[in-house]
C-alpha cells in the first residue's frame, strides 16, 4: 500500500499549512512528509470516485449538481462531504 | 555618513529628548509583573507562537458552489442556503488540551477569503499565484524554518506554501482553486458591483484620487463591511438554535403573505425567518461534525484522562447544538461558537465579545454554589480563551490587514461599567477575567475597563498591576462621556440611560450602543447587555488630516505625486483664519465624496452580502423579522467619520499661525518650499526608518533650511497645557463633530466623529510630506487623536491630560491618548496607586480613553534588532495590543520614539 503523507491521514491535526499534530504520538510533525504504516486514510476529493481531474491541483466535481459540474480540487478534506465515495 | 536630525539638533545645542520626568536606568528593564497560564493553556500557547496564519478554500468553495446554483432565488434565501452549505461543510479540527473548541477554518489558526466580497486582488495577481503555485513542489519542506520573524505572518513563499497578500500561507494545492473561485465571482463581488455604481455619483473621480493619493485609508464596504460592533449571545443563551428555529417558524407563520402597514419590506419578513432558520441549521451541522470528531478522538485515545475530556466535549457540543446551555463550560462553548459563526459569516474585524464577565455570571455563580467548578478551573477557562481569540485571524486585504489594522482582530472584552440600575456591573468573574489575563498575556482578548466613580478600589488597583505586565490592558474608558454620547447620538433611536448603561466597547475603541435581555437559568432572571447596533466600521474612514492640510497650502496637488486631488483653491492664504477656512472646504470636499460612494458599497452589500446571523443575535431582529439591511437593529445610526493625523495636523497649524501669521518670521512661500525640499533631508523610505530622530541630511543637504527647521520643531506643540496649541485642538473638535451630522448614512442617519489611529499613522504618514511643525516627509504622525508626537510632551503627564480635555469629548464616539511609561516608574504598590490616580485625575477632568504602554523603549530597541529573541513581546499600539513582530516598521519606529515618562 502507498504510504501516506501525515495530511494525507486522519491521524493528524493541521496546525497551519505547515504542520500539524500526530494524534497517537502528540509529536509536532511536518504536514509533508510520510506518516507511519496504518495511519487512516483522510477522505479527500483525490481520493474519491467523483472527482476528475482536468488540469494540476484542480478537477471537477462529477457529483456536484451545478451545469457545468462544479470545480473540485484534489487536496480538499471531504469529511463532510455526503457524497464522497471511495474509489 | 549622513548626520541624523538628533545629531543636527545637537550640534546646534538642541536637545532632542524622548524621556520626560527623568532619567531612565541604563540596562534594559523588564516588566514587574510576569506571570505565568496553566500548564494545558501554556502548551496550547506554545504552538501558537509557532504557527503561521493560513488560509484555506473550504468555506469559500462550498459557498460558491451553493450560491451558483441559485440564481434566481430571492437574494436573502441564496445567501442563506450558501452560508448553509459552507458551514455544514467546514472540516471540525480539535487540538488536544483544549477545552473549548471550534475554528474558523481547518487549522489552529486558520481563515479564508472572502471573493464575493472583493475578487480583484487574485485577479490581478492571477498569473504571479499560477506561477507560485506551479513552480513549487521540489523545495524542501524544511524551508519552514525560515520563520520566526515576523511571528505568525507569512511574508513570502517557501516549500509548498505560496504567500498570499503578505500575510497568510496558503497550501500551493489550493491555489488553482481559489483563482478559479475568484473568476467566478468577477463582475458579481461587492467591490466590483458597488464600483459599477459608485461611478455614478458626481465628483467619483475625486474620489478614485483621495483613495491613490492615501487622503483616506480603505473602502469599507467590501474590505470590512461588519465590525467594530458588540455581539450580542443572548438568544442562543435564552433559547438554544432549536428554541431560535422555533421563534422563527412561529414567525413565518405569523407574517407570510402580510404586509402588516409596511408596503416596502413588510412582506420581505418570511423570506428573512426562512433564511435564519437555513443558516441556524448549518451552524447546527457544524457543531454536530465537531462532536463527531471528537467522538472520534476519544475512540482512539488511550489516555483515560484525555479521553473523557473528549467525551465531555463532545456530550457539550451536541447539547449546545439544539439547547440552551446549563453550565458555565457549555455556556462558554457557546459564545466561542457563537463567535466564530458570525466571524466566518462576513469580513469582520473588531467582532467584540462585549461584557462577557457579565454575560457569564449567572453560569458562574450556579456553578460555584453548587460546586460544579472551582475558581481555578473559571481562569484556566478564560486562559484558554486568550488562546482561541489570539488565534483567530481576520483574512482582508494586505493594505487593510497591515496598514490599518496591525494584523490585529479587536476582540475586545470590556469589564466594569454600571448595571441597568445604575449600581457598579463588577463581579467576581470580571476580577478572575483579570487574572486571566495577567496570567496568560496575549493580544486577545483585549480588556477595556468601563470606568465609573462607583467602580470598587480592589478591582481598579488590580487592572493596574494587569497593566504592569506590559500586556497593555486594561485600557480605562469612561462610563459618563460614553453614556452622554450615545444618549446624544442615538436618542433619536430612542436610547435611553438604561440602554446607554448597557454600553461595551466594540473594536479597539468604539463606544458601541447596546441593550439589555433577561436571561433565565434554574428559575432566576439576570438582565445581560449585549450589543444591540450595527457595526461602527462603516462609513468615512481614516481620513489624513496632515494630507488635507498638504493639499490646502500647495492648492489642492499632492507634493508626492504631483496630482490634482481638488480643484485648486487659488487662494493666497492670506491668514491663518483663511487658511482654516480653506482646510475645512477641502476636508467637506473629501468627507461628502467618500461618504457617497460608501453608501453605495454598503447598499449593495446590504442587498445581496446581508448578515442573517449577525443580525439574528441582535435585538430586535427576530421579533422584527427585519435583518440589518431593513434596520432590524435597535441602533442603526453607526456609521462615522474617521479622522486620522489629530496631533500632527493641531502642531502644524501651531507652527503656521505661529512662524507665518502672527510673528511673521517666514513667509508663506519660504515655508512651502521648506517643506517641499524636506528641510534639506532624505525621505523615510530612503533610509528604512520612520522617526523623526533618525532621519538623515541629505549629502547634498545645505543648511539653508536649517534655521526654519529648528524654529518650527520649537513651535509650541500639544501635550504642554500650553492654550496656543491646545486652542487650535479646541477649534478643530468644535468644527469637525458637529461637522459630522451633515453627512447621511444610506441608513438615513447623521454620522459622527470617531478618532482612533489604529495603525494608520503609519502608512499615511508614509505618504505625506514635510508638516509645518517639522516632521519630515514619510514619517509616522503623531498616532491616536490626543497621544502627543514623540518627544514634544515635556510638562508631564498632567500638562498632557489637561491639552487633551480641553474640549468636549461626548461630542464623538471615542478618542485616544496613549502614554508609555518606563516599568520603573510605576513599581510597587505605590506605583499602582500612582497610576491610578493619573487614570482617575484623566477621567474627572473630561478625558475618554487613556491607555499605558509599560515597556523600556532600550527593549523595543533591542526587539527591533533582535525580533528572534522577543516572539512573545507585546506592545500596545493604539487601542490594542499587539506581538511587537508582527507589526510595521513604520508603527514600530513610532513606538520606539513615544515620549517614555521616568515618573508619574
Ligand atoms: S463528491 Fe465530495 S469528495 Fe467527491 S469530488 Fe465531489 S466534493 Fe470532492
Amino acid at each position: 500500500m502507498e504510504m501516506l503523507t501525515y495530511k494525507d491521514t486522519r491521524n493528524y491535526a493541521p496546525i497551519d499549512v505547515t504542520k500539524g499534530m500526530d494524534l497517537l504520538t502528540r509529536e509536532i510533525v511536518m504536514a509533508d512528509t510520510q506518516a507511519p504504516e496504518g495511519y487512516e486514510i483522510m477522505p479527500k476529493c483525490k481520493f474519491c470516485k467523483n472527482f476528475k481531474e482536468t488540469d494540476t491541483f484542480i478537477g471537477t466535481c462529477e457529483a456536484s449538481m451545478n451545469e457545468p459540474r462544479f470545480i473540485a480540487y484534489p487536496d480538499m478534506t471531504a469529511v463532510t462531504c455526503e457524497m464522497y465515495e471511495t474509489m | 555618513m549622513a548626520k541624523t536630525l538628533k545629531a543636527v539638533l545637537a550640534d546646534a545645542g538642541i536637545p532632542m529628548n524622548f524621556q520626560a520626568g527623568g532619567q531612565a536606568p541604563d540596562q534594559l528593564i523588564d516588566r514587574e509583573i510576569q506571570r505565568e497560564p496553566h500548564p494545558r493553556v501554556q502548551k496550547l500557547k506554545h504552538i501558537f507562537m509557532g504557527t503561521l496564519s493560513s488560509a484555506s478554500n473550504e468555506f469559500p468553495y462550498w459557498y460558491t458552489r451553493e450560491y451558483m446554483l441559485h440564481d434566481n432565488d430571492v437574494p436573502v434565501l441564496r445567501r442563506a442556503k450558501s452560508l448553509k452549505t459552507a458551514f455544514a461543510h467546514s472540516t471540525p479540527v480539535i487540538i488536544p488540551g483544549e477545552l473549548l473548541t471550534m475554528r474558523k477554518a481547518p487549522y489552529f489558526r486558520g481563515s479564508f477569503p472572502m471573493p464575493w466580497l472583493s475578487e480583484g486582488f487574485y485577479m490581478a495577481k492571477e498569473d504571479e499565484f499560477y506561477q507560485e503555485a506551479l513552480k513549487r513542489g521540489s523545495a524542501s519542506v524544511d524551508e519552514h524554518s525560515k520563520f520566526g520573524q515576523g511571528g505568525g505572518n507569512v511574508p513570502n513563499s517557501f516549500g509548498k506554501v505560496v504567500s498570499i497578500a503578505g500575510k497568510f500561507g496558503m497550501r500551493q494545492e489550493e491555489i488553482p482553486a481559489l483563482l478559479k473561485l475568484a473568476r467566478l465571482w468577477y463582475g458579481k463581488s461587492v467591490d466590483d458591483l458597488g464600483n459599477r455604481y459608485e461611478k455614478m455619483v458626481p465628483g467619483y473621480g475625486t474620489k478614485e484620487k483621495i483613495m491613490r493619493n492615501i487622503v483616506c485609508m480603505f473602502d469599507s464596504g467590501f474590505t470590512l463591511p461588519q465590525g467594530r460592533e458588540v455581539i450580542n449571545y443572548y438568544y442562543p443563551l435564552e433559547y438554544g438554535f432549536d428554541g431560535i428555529i422555533k421563534i422563527a417558524r412561529e414567525m413565518k407563520d405569523k407574517v407570510a403573505g402580510r404586509a402588516d402597514g409596511d408596503g416596502m419590506v413588510g412582506m420581505n419578513r418570511l423570506y428573512n425567518y426562512e433564511a435564519v432558520i437555513y443558516v441556524v441549521e448549518g451552524i447546527q451541522s457544524w457543531i454536530h461534525n465537531y462532536a463527531k470528531e471528537a467522538r472520534r478522538l476519544e475512540s482512539l485515545e488511550a489516555d483515560a484522562h484525555q479521553k473523557t475530556e473528549f467525551k465531555e466535549m463532545a456530550e457539550r457540543l451536541e447539547w449546545i447544538a439544539h439547547n440552551p446551555p446549563r453550565t458555565f463550560i457549555e455556556a462558554f462553548q457557546m459564545i466561542e461558537t457563537v463567535h466564530i459563526a458570525v466571524l466566518n459569516e462576513d469580513a469582520i474585524s473588531g467582532m467584540s465579545p462585549g461584557r462577557i464577565g457579565q454575560v457569564l455570571y449567572p453560569y458562574f455563580e450556579q456553578d460555584m454554589e453548587a460546586g460544579r467548578i472551582t475558581e481555578d478551573e473559571v481562569i484556566e477557562l478564560l486562559e484558554l480563551d486568550r488562546v482561541f481569540k489570539t488565534s483567530i485571524d481576520c483574512f482582508a486585504s494586505v493594505g487593510v490587514v497591515g496598514g490599518v489594522l496591525s494584523g490585529n482582530t479587536f476582540n475586545t472584552v470590556s469589564i466594569g461599567g454600571l448595571d441597568k440600575e445604575g449600581k457598579s456591573a463588577v463581579n467576581r468573574l470580571e476580577y478572575l477575567i483579570l487574572e486571566a489575563g495577567a496570567n496568560n498575556a496575549m493580544p486577545q482578548s483585549t480588556l477595556s475597563l468601563l470606568y465609573d466613580e462607583k467602580l470598587p478600589e480592589d478591582f481598579l488597583l488590580l487592572a493596574m498591576e494587569v497593566i504592569k505586565t506590559g500586556a497593555g490592558y486594561p485600557a480605562f474608558m469612561s462610563n459618563q462621556i460614553a453614556q452622554e454620547f450615545l444618549k446624544n447620538h442615538y436618542g433619536h433611536e430612542g436610547m435611553n440611560v438604561e440602554d446607554a448603561r448597557a454600553w461595551a466597547i466594540g473594536g479597539c475603541l468604539e463606544t458601541s450602543a447596546c441593550t439589555w435581555k433577561p436571561l433565565h437559568l434554574n428559575g432566576k432572571e439576570y438582565w445581560i447587555p449585549g450589543g444591540a447596533g450595527q457595526p461602527t466600521s462603516v462609513g468615512v474612514h481614516f481620513v489624513s488630516m496632515p494630507k488635507i492640510l498638504e493639499l490646502t497650502l500647495f492648492n489642492g496637488i499632492d507634493q508626492k505625486t504631483g496630482e490634482t486631488v481638488f480643484a485648486p483653491h487659488d487662494k493666497s492664504l492670506d491668514t491663518y483664519e483663511e487658511l482654516f477656512e480653506q482646510f475645512k472646504t477641502y476636508w467637506k470636499e473629501a468627507v461628502d465624496i467618500l461618504a457617497l460612494t460608501n453608501n453605495i458599497q454598503h447598499d449593495i452589500w446590504r442587498k445581496n452580502n446581508m448578515a442573517v446571523f449577525n443580525s439574528l443575535l441582535k435585538p430586535d431582529c427576530l421579533d422584527k423579522g427585519h435583518l440589518i439591511n431593513e434596520l432590524g437593529y435597535r441602533y442603526n445610526a453607526t456609521f462615522n467619520v474617521e479622522s486620522a493625523g489629530t496631533i500632527t495636523l493641531v502642531n502644524a497649524m501651531a507652527a503656521l499661525k505661529k512662524l507665518v501669521y502672527d510673528e511673521k518670521e517666514v513667509n508663506l512661500k519660504e515655508m512651502k518650499n521648506a517643506l517641499k525640499d524636506n528641510f534639506g533631508f532624505k525621505t523615510a523610505q530612503e533610509i528604512n526608518s520612520f522617526s523623526l530622530a533618525d532621519q538623515e541630511k541629505r549629502e547634498d543637504g545645505d543648511k539653508k533650511w536649517d534655521k526654519l527647521h529648528f524654529k518650527t520643531l520649537q513651535a509650541p506643540k500639544y501635550g504642554n497645557d500650553d492654550p496656543y496649541a491646545d486652542n487650535i485642538l479646541l477649534d478643530w473638535e468644535n468644527f469637525f463633530c458637529p461637522d459630522c451630522k451633515n453627512y447621511e448614512s444610506l441608513y438615513g442617519h447623521p454620522m459622527y466623529p470617531c478618532q482612533i489611529s489604529v495603525s494608520t499613522h503609519g502608512a499615511m504618514g508614509s505618504a505625506t510630506i514635510a508638516s509645518p511643525d517639522g516632521r519630515l516627509a514619510g514619517t509616522t504622525f503623531a498616532d491616536a487623536s490626543m497621544s502627543a508626537y514623540p518627544g514634544t510632551d515635556k510638562n508631564g503627564p498632567f500638562a498632557l491630560l489637561n491639552s487633551a480635555a480641553i474640549w468636549d469629548h461626548a461630542m464623538s464616539q471615542n478618542s485616544q491618548l496613549n502614554i508609555k511609561i518606563h516599568p520603573t516608574a510605576i513599581k510597587g504598590v505605590e506605583g499602582a496607586k500612582k497610576l491610578l490616580d493619573l487614570t482617575r485625575a484623566y477621567m474627572r477632568k473630561g478625558g475618554f480613553h487613556i491607555q499605558y504602554n509599560v515597556v523600556d523603549s532600550k527593549v523595543l530597541k533591542d526587539a527591533q534588532k533582535h525580533p528572534e529573541n522577543y516572539r512573545d513581546l507585546m506592545v500596545r499600539v493604539a487601542g490594542f495590543t499587539q506581538y511587537w513582530v508582527e507589526i510595521g516598521k513604520s508603527v514600530q519606529d513610532e513606538l520606539i520614539a513615544r515620549t517614555e515618562y521616568e515618573g508619574v
